[in-house]
């Protein structure tokens, strides 16, 4: 077979997953070619022009201390920054930041272009070329070939895509975009368990026609918390965001013509996210909710598009465009893109190892919408982690895992190859065991030593990087030994909180009080401390304090549980081998094909007798 | 290979025996055997054997002399540290020094977990595994079948409606931080604080029952004692309303001791007559008083009969003496006959739990007497939780949830953010879904969003 051109990874799809693959592997030194439909839009927001949110806005500070793009594009595009939560513990707050959807796509294209080893082309890949079990390249529909050891799916949508507007369905990616159909019916043929899954967008109002004064403003961040810790600070013009309501009337309208909905007429299949339900899912799941919040969204600083947030629907056009008119303050509003669900095929997570490899074909990875996913930031990890493995893979290198105490990237994966998806999965704060230890802002003090070494980090960040470590340490050292002392003037003004009890304290205990302010903190610093750190330093390393003890307590309590995980369970191993397993759960055990004891335990349905057979079973072989 | 927690089992077979060993295993084997023999300095040499007094560190109380062995990790079994208790043999008195450790923060051990951690830390080879293997299978079979029986029974359906009303107050805090965008109802810290309050309370309350649960599960063990020709055959025969033991004016007529179940209330209560405490050189005779004091010690109960008829002597205040460490009540026999009037029974009976005047003859106060040898094991009339907890990993999940939960309120009180509160309370959760079946991140997902709407 005949070849057009050669690379050494090949990543189909230019979103959030496909773009932080084909620049990963490329930077790792790997020739790396990203195929895709438009060129143009590289890097699209299809949905809401966000990044991050709570646990979102950790994935993306994770891909950053990786070595990743998506946190330094936002950081550059970024409108509207606003740090989540922040009236909570440090574990719980997370950056999300609204992007100038243009700007981000052409911030995208800019970094790939300039790196080295990447290479763009476009166009549409309709079939995978496949030998011996092992990837051999892609067919694109203009007849090229292109060869590679290893090639990166990053479909998002595209797979199969179906557009649903009121009755009305076309096959699309995206609204205006082809789907893609061969490739879908390639992967089917090669024996992929596909499922169908289901998402959905807003409308785009024109935002001369708002009337702004009808809405509260919601404003941004006065100092901006960035995602990229190379980031010193964001330069954007930042703007403000409107909330507004719906009412009764506009339920009731949409109780009315729920006969228009292609949701709820059944003539939509695949399973669409809970937790970003449409406004006819709202309505009718909650019904005695007399209002639902709405976001007015400004889509950029040159553009009057906004995306009405909250008002994920597919009823028909027309409709939409009524309904919108019942808003208070949308009285006069037009609708320049209206609203649509579409439903795409996902490939059952579960037939990946954890360097996100399928079982069935080597040097085929799958990342982002195609593993059941959903979100910028849940793509662009896996886009990542791909990218990673596909690059040590053909460079004979063994891969690279995360694990789920150390970073929400390894839960998010773990949580794919071992539980699969009945739904959009979505990463939350609750799904980590450890959430206390994943902070957002300590995400390059947990990941970033892998990231040099896979050769992700340059000189200056791992510099920058080395020289915070070292203020940190120094500061923590300030914090452990500075005293209060009885003489000190501050002491005698904080003498209602210790009572009677003058004794002198350090500033780590003092830190631990209740309602004791960071700022508080900082001015008692020494001065040779205050002067080298910032506020957000001081606040990471007390967050440390905080959570040291429940961190060191929960590691104890799951450590009876987590501590037999690491037992590997060889790829070879006969599950039927084991004596006093019951067929039903031998056969649990060889549909998930646990790679270790603690892939295993997590599969679901099994008995703990099963699992304690298991365990004594591997380790009298490891014995 | 590190774990971190000590745990404890009873490694002789359940039911009376000789000797009972009990097992512990883990770091704080040694510092728990130091509270058990309440000496801080207790330094036993590994591999010899030490006699101790074992005391219950709240009163000081004696319970048993006990033959320790310490093995030093890692030449043990499981490669941990292990201290092996040989005590005496009474399953009550095994039962309770286990509590007492489960007290002392050491955990009951999971079926097979013993030989888990000999295999993790590579004191064990492949044939023994196999062999320890099917001894697992066997032991989480039963515990299967325990489960089931669990199931269909009392202890999940009420667990059942605590464990709901845990997992809203999670929901709704998980809520709060998940979906901060969200237009959610906001939280009442007092309202929260007192539900969580409820929830310890019950979960208490239940746990509170086990001594009980035990008790209705194996029966209470009541043993007669008393010097002989007091009547206390007479006393069995009036509890059993039969005639079950001879009864004759000759002292000394039981020889052996009879038992007997029978049922009160519905409780099931064996009840053990006993040869008369005295020292005696008939062969047959001494025996018979060497079971008494075995029965003795084996005794959830005594009851010491006296006789009121006739002046108290040196062998009444032997018998009462013998069970100072027992818990005891006095029947006063022959009360159809004329006191006599010097007994000032209050005097001897320093520590009874209660004073009940029969007589076995006409029947006078034997109901009174029915009454008094359940009263100890009642369980409170003000909170019946309906079900009693009758396995110890079930008493200890239900303390350890118990304290997770006062935990979480501390926190809470201490004015902290969500994310600390709910440490506790996923802990609670997780120690009652090993009772009741766990609750995933998953189900408490699917809770949230069936509550509230959330999503923009």
């Amino acid at each position: 077979m005949s070849f057009d051109e050669k690379f050494d990874v090949i990543v189909i799809g230019g979103g959030h997953a496909g773009c932080e693959a084909a620049s990963a592997a490329a930077r790792m030194g790997v020739q790396a070619a990203l195929v895709t439909l438009n060129l143009d839009l590289i890097g699209q927001m299809s949905c809401n022009p966000a990044i991050g949110g709570i646990a979102k806005g950790h994935l993306v500070r994770e891909i950053d201390a990786l070595g990743g793009i998506m946190g330094r594009v936002i950081d550059r595009t970024g409108i509207q920054f606003r740090l989540l939560n922040r009236s909570r513990g440090p574990a719980v707050q997370s950056p999300r930041a609204q992007a100038d959807r243009s700007l981000y796509r052409t911030e995208m294209r800019r970094a790939l272009e300039a790196t080295p080893n990447l290479h763009l082309r476009q166009g549409m890949v309709i079939d995978l070329i496949v030998k011996d079990k092992k990837i051999r390249g892609v067919e694109l529909q203009d007849s090229r070939r292109l060869r590679s050891d290893a090639v990166i799916i990053a479909t998002g949508t595209f797979l199969n895509g179906l557009i649903h507007t009121g009755k009305r369905t076309y096959t699309a990616g995206r609204a205006g975009e082809p789907a893609s159909i061969e490739l879908a019916q390639s992967l089917k043929g090669l024996g992929f368990n596909v499922g169908r899954l289901k998402t959905g967008t807003p409308p785009r109002l024109d935002g001369r026609t708002i009337d702004w004064d009808s809405f509260e403003p919601q404003l941004p961040d006065e100092t901006p918390v960035p995602f990229s810790f190379s980031t010193d600070r964001i330069e954007q013009d930042q703007i403000t965001c409107y909330i507004g309501y719906t009412n009764h009337a506009i339920h009731q309208a949409i109780r009315n013509n729920l006969h228009e909905s292609p949701l709820y007429s059944g003539k939509i299949k695949g399973i669409g996210p809970r937790y970003c339900p449409s406004i006819e899912d709202k309505v009718v799941k909650f019904a005695d909710k007399n209002r639902h919040q709405l976001f007015l969204e400004p889509e950029g600083h040159h553009t009057h598009e906004v995306y009405l947030n909250g008002f994920s629907t597919s009823l028909p056009s027309g409709l939409q465009q009524e309904l919108v008119n019942m808003i208070p303050g949308l009285e006069e509003a037009c609708i320049i893109r209206p609203g649509y669900a579409i439903e795409y095929d996902y490939i059952d997570p579960r037939e990946l190892n954890p360097y996100l490899e399928t079982a069935k074909i080597k040097g085929l990875f799958h990342a982002g919408q195609i593993n059941g996913t959903t979100g910028y930031e849940e793509a662009g990890c896996q886009g990542l982690l791909a990218g990673i493995n596909a690059a040590l893979s053909v460079s004979g290198r063994s891969g690279f895992r995360l694990r789920r105490e150390e970073s929400y990237i390894g839960v998010l994966v773990d949580d794919l190859i071992t539980q699969g998806v009945d739904e959009p999965y979505r990463i939350f704060t609750s799904r980590a065991e450890f959430r206390l230890a994943l902070r957002h802002d300590n995400a390059d003090e947990r990941l970033e030593n892998y990231g040099r070494s896979l050769g992700l980090i340059g000189d200056c960040d791992w510099e920058r990087f080395n020289s915070k470590r070292d203020r940190i340490s120094r500061l923590k050292y300030a914090l452990e030994n500075t005293r209060l002392k009885l003489s000190d003037a501050q002491f005698h003004s904080l003498s209602f909180l210790f009572g009677s009890s003058l004794t002198p304290i350090t500033l780590s205990q003092l830190a631990l009080r209740p309602n004791i302010s960071s700022d508080f903190i900082f001015d008692l610093l020494p001065s040779n401390i205050r002067t080298e750190i910032n506020l957000i330093e001081l606040e990471s390393a007390l967050a440390d304090l905080l959570y040291k003890g429940y961190i060191d307590s929960l590691r104890n309590n799951l450590h009876r549980v987590y501590q037999h995980d690491s037992l590997k369970i060889p790829s070879d191993f006969n599950f039927r081998s084991v004596s006093g397993l019951s067929h039903e759960m031998v056969e649990r055990f060889e549909r998930a094909n646990p790679r270790t004891f603690g892939e295993a335990r997590r599969i679901p349905g099994l008995t703990s007798a099963s699992l304690s057979t298991l365990l004594v079973f591997l380790n009298s072989q490891q014995a | 290979m590190h774990s971190t927690d000590t745990i404890v089992a009873l490694s002789t077979p359940p039911g009376r025996s000789g000797i009972g060993v009990i097992r512990l295993s883990g770091k704080g084997a040694l510092d728990i055997t130091r509270s058990l023999v309440r000496d801080e300095d207790f330094n036993p040499e590994p591999n010899h054997v030490t006699l101790k007094k074992i005391r219950d560190p709240e009163n000081d109380e004696a319970i048993d002399q006990s033959l320790i062995t310490y093995f030093k990790a890692p030449h043990s079994f499981t490669g941990e540290d292990v201290i092996e208790l040989s005590c005496h043999g009474s399953p009550v008195l095994l039962r309770q020094i286990v509590d007492l450790i489960l007290r002392l923060d050491a955990r009951a051990a999971d079926p097979g977990e013993f030989t888990l951690r000999a295999l993790a830390n590579g004191r064990m080879n492949l044939s023994q595994a196999e062999a320890v293997r099917d001894l697992i299978n066997a032991q989480t079979h039963a515990a299967a079948r325990q489960a089931v029986r669990q199931l269909g029974g009392e202890l999940s359906s009420r667990l059942q409606p605590i464990k709901d009303s845990l997992l809203e107050i999670i929901v709704r805090l998980e809520s709060s931080l998940e979906f901060v965008e969200d237009d959610l109802p906001s939280i009442e810290t007092s309202h929260i604080s007192s539900k969580i309050s409820n929830i310890a309370d019950y979960v208490m309350n239940l746990a509170a029952t086990f001594r009980a649960g035990r008790l209705l599960r194996e029966g209470i063990k009541v043993t007669l004692v008393g010097r002989p020709n007091v009547g206390k055959s007479s006393v069995f025969n009036g509890l059993l309303s039969s005639d079950r033991a001879i009864v004759t004016d000759i002292p000394g007529t039981t020889r052996d001791s009879l038992s007997e179940l029978i049922s009160l209330e519905g409780v099931p209560v064996l009840l053990t007559d006993t040869a008369g405490i005295r020292s005696s050189d008939d062969k047959v005779e001494s025996l018979g008083v060497e079971r008494t004091r075995r029965a003795m010690a084996d005794a959830d109960l005594v009851i010491v009969v006296l006789d009121s008829s006739e002046p108290f002597n040196a062998e009444d205040n032997e018998a009462l003496d013998s069970v100072a460490d027992n818990l005891h009540l006095i029947a006063h026999n022959k009360s159809d006959l004329l006191f006599f009037e010097n007994n000032n029974i209050s005097e001897i009976a320093h520590c009874a739990r209660a004073i009940i005047n029969v007589s076995a003859k006409t029947g006078a106060g034997l109901d009174a007497l029915r009454e008094a040898i359940l009263e100890p094991f009642a369980i409170s009339d003000i909170y019946d939780p309906g079900v009693l907890i009758t396995n110890a990993r079930h008493f200890d999940l239900l303390q350890r949830t118990h304290n997770e939960l006062i935990t979480s309120n501390e926190v809470l009180d201490e004015g902290r953010s969500e994310e600390l509160i709910l440490v506790g309370l996923h802990n609670a959760l997780r120690f009652l879904g090993e009772i009741t079946g766990e609750t995933t991140t998953e189900d408490i997902l699917s809770q949230i969003f069936s509550t509230f709407c959330i999503g923009k």
